[in-house]
């Protein structure tokens, strides 16, 4: 999978090289349920099913049962001023079976800091205030007292 | 004023014509209905339910369910042969089968004195199936006719093992029991079968419009529907029903303990379909050979999945949902349904084989309601009893069977000599009309005829003609998702808010009829005669 060449052999330099292959997997959260012991990979659009089996038991030494792909295709954005529309980049998602028995669970990376009660107040009062402002959205001039 | 003096006009002529009286000793309300989203929906499905339980005419129930769908139904497609990996809990949990015990039969066969009756027959028909074996491995074949693994899934040889088996069984037994001379055998049926499962996830999309709608439906658990499509090698079947290998007291006994598996079935790579849900058991409706008595099916592809560490559980998977497959359209042709519980359990025997390897399977149908809050609510359950795959003959060599296995061709004349009997105090067709069962017994020719075309050509699945408007990718940006064109007119079904795919079955102008054949001159097109 790798695409550098083997540089020429010049006396000095080291003769086993081991090149790494250009393409990467990232592991994410799985986005539908999944059964335990299905991984959810983003690859390469050009990676095929025996890429991401190989890419995980050569390198990895996971065990891989079956892999399944599928094409999303790249969100669409439109530009705040022009108008025209912008799509993002297409990526392969790799649904990756262990074998049975063997299970996997998306680690809590950034464990959620309890609030201090000084965020919460602040945060009520900012939704109160909120909702006073959209209250008196359509009538402006009229007293913030005026209502029911 | 002229609505107040209506409506009084409209009191006048409701008090003077109507024939009941006004006014009552009790007061009679009408009942208070929960008017929540969840209890409408509830009662709309039951008036649904009770219509298909209502009808007396068979093929009119099996219609009426694709009735709310021009396009058919989006099911999940599931084939014979195929067994995805790790879907034994899965296959359990649709079909809702306890597996009693992957090591032997039922007691059935030793209480009803099979196994006695066994072993003279067995030296009677030993050398006769041995010498069909031998005969079938010296056909000349294509390369897929091997019993090796060839990557293919096809077994020419295997099925012609198990077609010569069956035959030299039925034709030196049928004079001794006649239960096998009466028998129907189907080499290859079309094995349909359409049932709802509910308790399923529900799909991120559906949550996205849930959280938008905001109906307090959130993570609810939704129903998906099943097709089975299956061809077994062969079937037998017989006008009297198998007794049951358990009877009620004895299923409350064993312990069930269903696997639950409540994920999306497509993470097991499963694909969804949109077709007309069928429910075919080899047989149209009519046939007087309704009750199994036993199927093979072919386990070549076990062979060709040899990556998988499942070699155990793969054959319970397709012995489960075949079975479960074919008993539950058999009971759709007795007039129950995915919605209406059968009334008396249904037993059959299945056989799985590669023609050298065998395993056999006892398979109980107690229940086949699994929709909405049945899935997890229903108490009943239905069972399956299992062998392990057993070895029939080692090789052929010189025109010689090596290493012949009579214990294996023992289970499988348990499974030819267990007799069906009348089922006595029990109303086999409840839900079917009298007199008026199916369509052929309809008195009016037209309603006869139209029916008989329009079924069948329902059941045959042929695509429509016009297929459903699409959204294309390019309206999806630039239309749905970006409003990039808001001047050009709104004519594209999803800018008129209509949904092709809920179009109803019989939303469409009736067929036109001729000028010379009409009977009623001003009468366009046919009558039409859905359920």
């Amino acid at each position: 999978m790798s695409t550098r060449w083997y540089p020429i052999y010049k006396r000095g330099s080291p003769q086993l090289r081991v090149f790494l292959p250009n393409f990467w997997l990232k592991l994410i959260r799985p986005v539908h349920k999944q059964p335990p012991n299905v991984v959810q990979f983003v690859v390469s659009v050009e990676m095929t099913k025996h890429d991401v089996k190989n890419y995980l038991e050569k390198i990895y030494n996971v065990p891989v049962v079956q892999v399944f792909t599928r094409i999303v295709s790249g969100e669409t954005r439109q530009d705040p001023g022009k108008g025209y529309v912008v799509k993002d980049d297409d990526y392969k998602l790799a649904y990756v079976t262990l074998p049975q028995g063997k299970t996997f669970e998306f680690p809590e990376l950034y464990p959620k800091e309890e609030e201090s009660e000084q965020d919460k107040t602040q945060k009520e009062l900012k939704k109160h205030f909120k909702n006073f402002v959209d209250r008196n959205k359509d009538r402006p001039g009229a007293p913030g007292w005026f209502s029911f | 004023m002229s609505v107040l003096r209506m409506r009084c006009h409209c009191v006048k002529f409701i008090r003077r014509f109507s024939v009941l009286p006004e006014y009552t000793e009790k007061p009679e309300y009408p009942p208070i209905l929960d008017l929540s989203r969840d209890a409408v929906k509830k009662r709309n499905d039951e008036v649904w339910h009770n219509k298909i339980k209502n009808l007396e005419i068979l093929e009119e129930k099996l219609m009426e369910v694709n009735m709310p769908r021009y396009y058919g139904w989006p099911c999940i497609g599931l084939y014979e042969g195929k067994v995805p990996y790790g879907s034994l809990q899965f296959a359990q949990y649709i079909t809702r089968t306890f597996i009693v015990t992957q090591q032997e039969l039922p007691m059935l066969y030793q209480a009803a004195g099979i196994v006695d009756l066994c072993a003279p027959i067995l030296d009677h028909v030993k050398n006769s199936i041995k010498e069909a074996i031998v005969l079938e491995h010296a056909v000349e074949r294509s390369p897929s006719g091997e019993l090796e693994d060839n990557g293919d899934d096809v077994n020419e040889l295997g099925d012609a093992i198990v077609h010569q088996i069956n035959r030299v069984i039925i034709s030196s037994l049928s004079a001794d029991f006649p239960h096998l001379q009466t028998c129907q055998v189907d080499h290859f049926p079309r094995i349909e079968s359409f049932w709802i499962v509910g308790g399923i996830d529900p799909p991120k999309r559906l949550e996205k419009i849930r959280k938008t709608s905001n109906n307090g439906d959130l993570g609810k658990p939704v129903d998906v529907k099943f097709q089975y499509l299956g061809r077994p090698i062969a079937q037998l079947r017989h006008e009297l029903p198998l007794q049951p290998a358990a009877i009620e007291s004895e299923i409350q006994k064993i312990e069930s303990n269903v696997p639950e598996f409540h994920y999306d079935p497509r993470v097991l790579g499963i694909d969804k379909l949109q077709r007309h849900v069928t429910n075919i058991p080899g047989f149209w409706p009519g046939d007087k050979s309704e009750f199994p008595l036993m199927s093979f099916h072919s386990s070549k592809y076990l062979a060709n999945r040899s990556s998988f560490d499942d070699s155990e559980a793969a054959p319970y998977v397709h012995a489960v949902l075949a079975s479960f497959a074919w008993l539950q359209a058999l009971a759709c042709y007795k007039g129950f349904s995915t919605f209406q519980d059968v009334t008396y359990p249904l037993l059959t025997q299945t056989v799985l084989t590669d023609g050298q390897y065998w395993s056999f399977y006892v398979y109980q149908l107690n229940t086949m309601l699994l929709h909405s809050s049945h899935a997890t609510e229903n108490q009943k359950c239905n069972l399956c009893w299992g062998t392990k795959k057993l070895k029939l003959f080692d090789k052929i060599e010189n025109g010689k069977v090596v290493g012949f296995n009579e214990e294996v061709l023992k289970i499988l004349l348990y499974f030819y000599l267990n007799v069906p009997h009348v089922r006595s105090g029990v109303e086999l067709k409840p839900y079917l009309g009298v007199n008026n069962r199916y369509i052929a017994d309809i008195p009016e020719k037209d309603k006869r005829v139209w029916l008989e075309k329009h079924f069948k050509h329902m059941y045959s699945n042929r695509p429509r003609k016009l297929l459903a408007d699409e959204l294309y990718h390019w309206e999806k940006i630039y239309k749905v998702d970006h409003k990039t064109r808001p001047q050009e007119p709104r004519r594209r079904p999803f800018e008129l808010g209509q949904v092709p795919l809920e179009r109803r079955y019989d939303d469409h102008t009736p067929a036109y009829v001729r000028k010379s054949e009409r009977t009623v001159k001003w009468k366009k097109f046919e009558k039409t005669y859905y359920p």
